[in-house]
């Protein structure tokens, strides 16, 4: 499933994003990297139904987004926020499962089959023993992988992922990109990935998209793209690009 | 001739242990002690009053010193039916209390007044005036109670100089009650019908002690929830208890218009729930005086008269209550056919169909 | 979680959920007038068939049928009521600290009451102005906070707003009003179940039922509402309309037990957690458990106001005193955190 922005524009008081004509691979891992404020989150919200879009911006394999119900969105598209913005301290299989809103009718409760897909999804994130647990008695990063789960549930075809690596430990960081390899490699997700840490993004991305004041500065494979004043005027401090047992590093 | 002035100190000294009104050595200075026991020193002539006590402002009407009235509370300004004929002054007099309201403070000290009358449910008010104002402040009541009525009537004649009226009233008051108190000790109390009374506009609100009733040869079933003593002047029942009273009569609160009557003799005899109730299947159910803001001696008098007949119809059939009614209106008051005009307003000749 | 442990929560749910109905039965046998089991259960089956026990006092018959019986059903369906729309609130405001009467409902209802009692007199049921004002006053918090998806915070001052214009205007109705409605009015006001006849369930009850229906068939969704805003959205819900409807339901239930039975306070604050305590948050329990736990919960403080003496007292006295040890005790016990 491809995801074809037209012309998305989006404002808040001090910002505004604005994107054109671009597409995202299928069954890849497309990875959004910048300085803070470039509109990274922004622009995954846009796509993930977060934050409201017009008409003719976005497209879904061909489908206007914005005429599209949330269930039907919420069906193609899983979103994954960096953390679980309540107060209630649920089950972690309970949390996963509230992924299935968008199959579920106003009124109806999940069935065996539901909560099948639920745990499923948490087996696949290698967290099935950690179904009757509370969500907050968990480390932040397997809180993640639930949050992952969560949007698994949701059997989308594209996955968002806003910085999933942030504030983890190494361990936990290559853990979670391991698994959107999986995703995008075993399950042929689409994934669409925000990252702060470049090296992950050059690892892991088959594309990496460069953001900088709303826009998209340049893009492409990491292999041809990267280069020291990209880099420079994107971060606008100076790098270095270093080569170590055949990948590529930065350094400031 | 120090020592014969001693003596003469000393015996009024022992006189005043047996009268609350205390003639001591400063003869223009009374000192009466009110229903909280606080011991209040008033100038010998009072001139002008600020009653917001309805009670006492009755019984000021009644010993007529009615025309030192200076300001009273918003009860008797706007709406009690009897006081309205009794003294329609009242209307144009300043109130200074409100309902949900505290006393105008303000207001009060304009008014200037020697002397100023409230009720003791709120202890601290009374002491809180009287240091604001610097004037003295008696807190009175009868509580539901004749004796202490009369008391009151004694002092509050003492207290605004009409003593004479006051004896005048209180011989009128004691002979009128004695005469149903004599005819009603020869009746056994086997025989004293059993009441309950829904007073105040709520069907299970019931005052727990309510001497007309007791007077008039009555049993008011409430009186055996609490002691008496406790102070409270009524409480609300669970509507079970009054079906396992089981009352012989009922009794609803009538002296106030009758479409401001929440609850009604015809309500009641409605009310399904009511139904098994011995009172609702004899349909001895039935409109009484009763009271807002504490007591009008007059009135109470004559209820005592009318709950009387009410509960003893072949003893008592002699009494007409609209004579009674008019004559005892016209000895408080100074008013003719008061009761006449009271009835209109409460619609009191339905009442008396029994 | 092992399995001994699931068997027992299931037992536990199981019996708090019936719980209304035994307790139903037995708050029949308490009150003033003494009533033994066996007259009590011959009145019973005389209304199945009257002509079985033709001796049976009337007095009987009215005690248990035109007294008791319409007063236990009040305290149930007002105990579901309120527990339902507390635990729901608190829900979709993703805040513990939320009543059912958050978004202005009690003042609304007190003015309305306040309105009926002193201008329309006796001759009007004061539950349909009541009911009435406790609807406007959601209706105008909804209104000015702007649409549902606006900020909880604004929806809540809003609600505290509205309350407090609400409360000045009852005031201002008691100074006017003259004393003969005051005193109805007050007792109105401290919120008590003890003039309740059929009539007056005629008309709430129904209304509560359906509120408490929608709610409990919301109660999954209320777990994926009680998400973030984003995080709701992002799994695809119509977020507007769905907190719409349970906002509109919550009122509808909450307003209906209000203006019937007064102000009764801590039920819609204390049931829920109650609930949580021993169950968990998963709303797919705790909806419904609240409505059933909450039925409990007034008849038994109902059951015990009528016990202790032969006044009337006002029954949120006995929300507070059973509720708060119950509180402590579960929270002491409680080993996870659910909140």
């Amino acid at each position: 499933m491809n995801v074809r922005i037209k012309e998305l524009e989006f404002g808040y008081p001090n910002f505004s994003l604005n994107v054109r004509d671009l597409s995202f691979e299928a069954s890849k891992i497309s990875s959004l990297v910048g300085p803070n404020g470039a509109g990274k989150t922004t622009l995954l919200k846009c796509i993930g139904g977060v934050l409201p879009v017009e008409e003719g911006e976005l497209y879904l394999n061909g489908k206007d987004l914005s005429l599209m119900k949330g269930r039907e969105r919420a069906q193609h598209i899983g979103y994954v926020p960096q953390e679980y913005g309540s107060t209630f301290n649920y089950h972690v299989r309970d949390f996963v499962l509230m992924g299935r809103a968008a199959y579920l009718s106003l009124f109806s409760t999940p069935s065996k089959e539901d909560v099948r897909i639920a745990e499923e999804a948490l087996e696949y994130v290698g967290l099935i023993n950690y179904s009757h647990r509370y969500y907050f008695e968990l480390s932040s990063g397997e809180r993640r992988l639930v949050l992952i789960a969560r949007a698994l549930a949701q059997k989308p075809d594209i996955l968002l992922l806003d910085e999933p690596t942030s504030f983890l430990d190494p361990k936990h960081e290559v853990e979670i990109m391991d698994l959107t390899a999986r995703l995008a490699k075993e399950m042929k997700k689409t994934i669409l990935i925000t990252l702060h840490n470049l090296d992950l993004a050059i690892q892991y991305s088959d594309s990496i998209f460069f953001m900088k004041k709303g826009t998209i500065f340049a893009f492409g494979k990491p292999a041809e793209i990267l280069n020291e004043s990209l880099l420079e005027n994107v971060y606008e401090i100076k790098m270095k690009i270093v080569e170590y047992d055949g990948r590529k590093f930065i350094v400031k | 001739m120090g020592k014969i002035f001693l003596n003469c100190f000393l015996f009024l000294d022992l006189l005043s242990i047996l009268f609350s009104v205390d003639l001591s050595q400063n003869s223009d200075r009374l000192v009466i002690t009110d229903s909280l026991n606080r011991k209040v020193t008033l100038p010998s002539r009072v001139e002008r009053i600020l009653s917001l006590q309805p009670e006492i402002t009755r019984i000021i009407v009644a010993l007529g010193g009615g025309e030192k009235l200076v300001g009273l509370d918003y009860f008797l300004h706007l709406y009690d039916p009897l006081f309205k004929i009794a003294f329609p002054k009242a209307r144009t007099l300043p109130a200074v209390s409100a309902r949900t309201a505290a006393v105008n403070i303000e207001m009060a000290m304009r008014l200037n007044p020697d002397v100023i009358f409230t009720h003791p449910e709120d202890f601290e008010i009374p002491d809180t005036l009287q240091s604001k104002m610097r004037k003295p402040v008696l807190a009175l009541s009868s509580m539901g109670s004749f004796d202490k009525l009369i008391e009151e009537m004694s002092l509050v004649g003492e207290a605004i100089g009409r003593p004479e009226r006051a004896r005048e009233l209180i011989r009128y008051f004691n002979e009128k009650g004695d005469r149903i108190r004599s005819a009603v000790a020869a009746l056994s109390k086997e025989n004293h019908p059993r009441v309950y009374l829904s007073f105040w506009g709520l069907l299970n609100k019931t005052p727990i002690f309510y001497e007309p009733v007791n007077t008039a040869g009555g049993m008011n079933l409430a009186e055996e929830l609490l002691p008496s003593a406790l102070g409270t002047i009524g409480t609300v029942v669970k509507l079970e208890q009054i079906l396992r009273w089981n009352p012989d009569i009922i009794l609803v609160h009538g002296n106030f218009p009758p479409k401001e009557r929440v609850v009604s003799v015809e309500g009641i005899l409605k009310d399904a729930r009511l139904s098994s109730v011995k009172a609702v299947r004899e349909k001895r159910v039935f409109y009484t005086f009763g009271f807002w803001n504490w007591w009008d001696p007059p009135q109470v008098l004559l209820e005592t008269l009318y709950l009387a007949r009410l509960f003893y119809p072949s003893k008592f059939q002699d009494l007409d209550i609209e004579k009674e009614g008019n004559e005892i209106f016209k000895k408080f008051y100074g008013i003719d056919n008061g009761f006449t005009e009271l009835s209109k307003v409460l619609k009191c000749d339905e009442w008396l169909k029994n | 979680m092992n399995g001994s442990k699931i068997k027992k929560n299931r037992l536990i749910y199981i019996s708090l959920l019936i719980l209304p109905i035994f307790l139903l039965i037995i708050s029949l046998y308490i009150g003033s007038y003494h009533i033994s089991p066996g007259d009590l259960g011959k009145t019973l089956l005389s209304a199945v068939t009257p002509k079985s026990y033709p001796n049976l006092p009337q007095a009987l018959k009215d005690i248990v049928f035109r007294i008791r019986l319409p007063r236990i059903l009040l305290a149930l369906a007002v105990g579901a009521s309120l527990s339902v729309s507390g635990a729901s609130l608190q829900a979709l405001f993703k805040n513990p600290l939320v009543n059912e009467y958050i978004l202005g409902i009690s003042f609304g209802a007190a003015f309305g009451a306040a309105l009926s009692l002193v201008f329309l007199g006796k001759n009007f049921p004061t539950q349909i102005v009541a009911f009435i004002f406790a609807i406007g006053a959601v209706a105008a918090v909804l209104f000015i906070a702007g649409s549902a998806e606006s900020h909880i915070v604004s929806l809540l001052l809003t609600g505290v707003i509205i309350s407090a214009f609400f409360s000045a205007l009852l005031s201002l109705v008691e100074f006017f009003a003259s004393p003969y409605s005051l005193q109805a009015l007050f007792f109105w006001l401290m919120g008590n179940l003890s003039l309740a006849a059929w009539k007056d369930l005629a008309l709430s009850v129904p209304l509560m039922a359906i509120g408490i229906l929608v709610l409990i068939l919301l109660r999954w969704r209320m777990n994926v509402l009680s998400l973030s805003d984003e995080e709701a959205r992002a799994l695809g819900v119509d977020i507007r309309r769905e907190k719409m409807l349970v906002i509109v339901s919550s009122t509808l239930t909450t307003a209906a037990a209000t203006s019937v039975a007064g102000i009764i306070g801590w039920v819609g604050l204390i049931v829920p957690h109650l609930v949580r305590m021993i169950i968990g948050v998963d709303n797919r329990k705790v909806i419904p458990l609240s409505a059933a736990f909450g039925a409990s919960f007034l008849m038994l403080a109902d059951d015990i106001t009528r016990v202790v003496a032969p006044f009337e007292i006002p029954i949120g006295v006995f929300t507070s005193i059973i509720g708060i040890p119950l509180f402590i005790f579960l929270f002491k016990k409680s080993k996870e955190i659910w909140l």
